[in-house]
């Protein structure tokens, strides 16, 4: 880094209408992904509504978007009761794709929590209509975004894999869910359903 | 006048010559040697890349003609920040294990300076965001970086969040694959039965009675068996 007096002079430019910013001539790798983050952050930062144009701290939370994100989970929800698992899905997408969809600003913390339980709901529905791949990807996902008290997603992944057939990486997996989960009854039946099928 | 006369003024020069050379050369010494030591830990590589962020953030505050609007440069300050978050917790994470392992000579003394250097420049850095964030509005410069560590944070997640998304295609791609295969193995077992079954049955009559029947019944019981065994497993799927 340079020193705090001193910064290089970078040839930028704006374009007059969308003020989308552009390097002049041909930018470097970093130099171009870092003004396309600027431009998305700029368009982002346009439909902040306080003030000062600028964002508000990170508490309290919009709730307009959690009600739209709790509304669609609900719907997925009772879509996966009737057994439309197909519509289900797509309705956990387009909620997951919501929760994504937050400002950056806002607490990373309640994105987490949103994602990882739409995430392992959708793996459910998945998996009812005999989709492990993509329940297994899903339930993984679930799991990263939320490590401890998410029993139910590291079940569905080891399901999943115990149904495709790989149980060395379903054992592996069930070994790591229970260091998180010792107690949790399915994992340990699960455990117990692998280790008989290997013999 | 007295005092002047008495006394002589070339033997007490020379203490005072002595005393103005040597201070002389002490403070021309220290000078010298405290620009070099500057020079030095100025040429050492610096401990991070460069800052182009703040170079992006300077330049926009910098153009004229047409000036830039203030929402593109909130942006470009919060980019700014968020980086500097980057930066500051990679700082905190290294210090612990820089200062031991400079207690114990694991480490030269230069990468300690160039460490050093670091971390005096961010902290440059962060006092000058967070007055640049004052100016743009009041009060900014307090929640700018909790701002600013949210979006790390976010991005960092979301970024993870699409690595493990992306690689759904290829592991539908496998198990699709992977389905036919066992479908048709399947398949091919069953075949497979069909025809010693028939074999069987054909070879039967010409054959003695006696210890060909029992192998008949034998075989006769195996496809049964696989096709219930396979039968359970394909319900599964």
């Amino acid at each position: 880094m340079e020193s705090p007096d001193i910064f290089t002079l970078l040839p930028l430019e704006m374009d007059a209408t969308t003020k989308a910013i552009s390097a002049q001539g041909t930018p470097s790798n970093a130099l171009a992904a870092e003004l396309q983050n600027l431009n998305t952050l700029h368009r982002a930062l346009l439909s902040v509504d306080t003030s000062t144009g600028t964002p508000p701290p990170p508490v309290p939370v919009n709730p307009k978007r959690s009600a739209q994100i709790g509304k669609l989970r609900e719907s997925g929800n009772t879509e996966f009761r009737k057994g439309n698992h197909a519509q289900a899905v797509r309705l956990y997408s387009l909620a997951i794709d919501m929760a994504l969809g937050r400002p950056l600003w806002e607490p990373n913390g309640l994105v987490r929590e949103e994602v990882s339980g739409l995430l392992s709901n959708r793996a459910q529905a998945n998996m009812a209509q005999q989709n492990w791949a993509e329940g297994a990807v899903d339930a993984e996902a679930s799991v990263e975004m939320k490590r401890v008290g998410n029993a139910k997603g590291w079940w569905r992944r080891g399901r999943c894999l115990v149904e495709m057939g790989r149980l060395e990486e379903a054992e592996q997996w069930v070994l790591q869910a229970l260091e998180f989960e010792s107690t949790e009854g399915d994992l340990l039946g699960l455990r117990e359903e692998i280790e008989k099928r290997r013999k | 006048m007295w005092p002047f006369d008495a006394v002589d003024w070339l033997t007490l020069s020379i203490p005072f010559a002595y005393l103005t050379i040597l201070i002389g050369s002490l403070a021309v010494f220290s000078n010298l040697y405290r620009k070099r030591k500057a020079a030095k830990a100025a040429s050492l590589e610096p401990w991070f890349p460069p800052h182009i962020q703040r170079n992006v953030y300077l330049s926009l505050l910098h153009m004229e003609n047409p000036k830039v609007p203030d929402s593109i440069l909130k942006a470009a300050l919060l980019r700014r920040a968020t980086e500097d978050i980057h930066r500051i917790v990679q700082i905190r994470e290294a210090k612990q294990a820089m200062q031991v392992l400079l207690q114990r000579g694991s480490v030269g003394d230069d990468l300690w300076q160039r460490f050093q250097r670091a971390e005096k420049e961010i902290e440059e850095e962060l006092r000058d965001v967070v007055n640049e964030a004052n100016a743009f509005a009041p009060n900014w410069g307090q929640v700018i970086f909790q701002s600013a560590s949210e979006m790390a944070q976010n991005q960092r997640i979301r970024d993870r969040l699409s690595d493990i998304l992306s690689t759904a295609p290829a592991e539908k791609e496998w198990w699709e694959k992977r389905k036919a295969e066992i479908q048709s193995n399947f398949m091919k077992e069953l075949d497979d039965d069909e025809k010693k079954k028939a074999d069987a049955a054909a070879s039967k009559p010409s054959a003695k009675a006696g210890s060909d029947d029992d192998a008949v019944i034998v075989e006769s019981g195996g496809p049964a068996e696989k096709a219930a065994k396979g039968k359970k497993k394909k319900g599964k799927h």
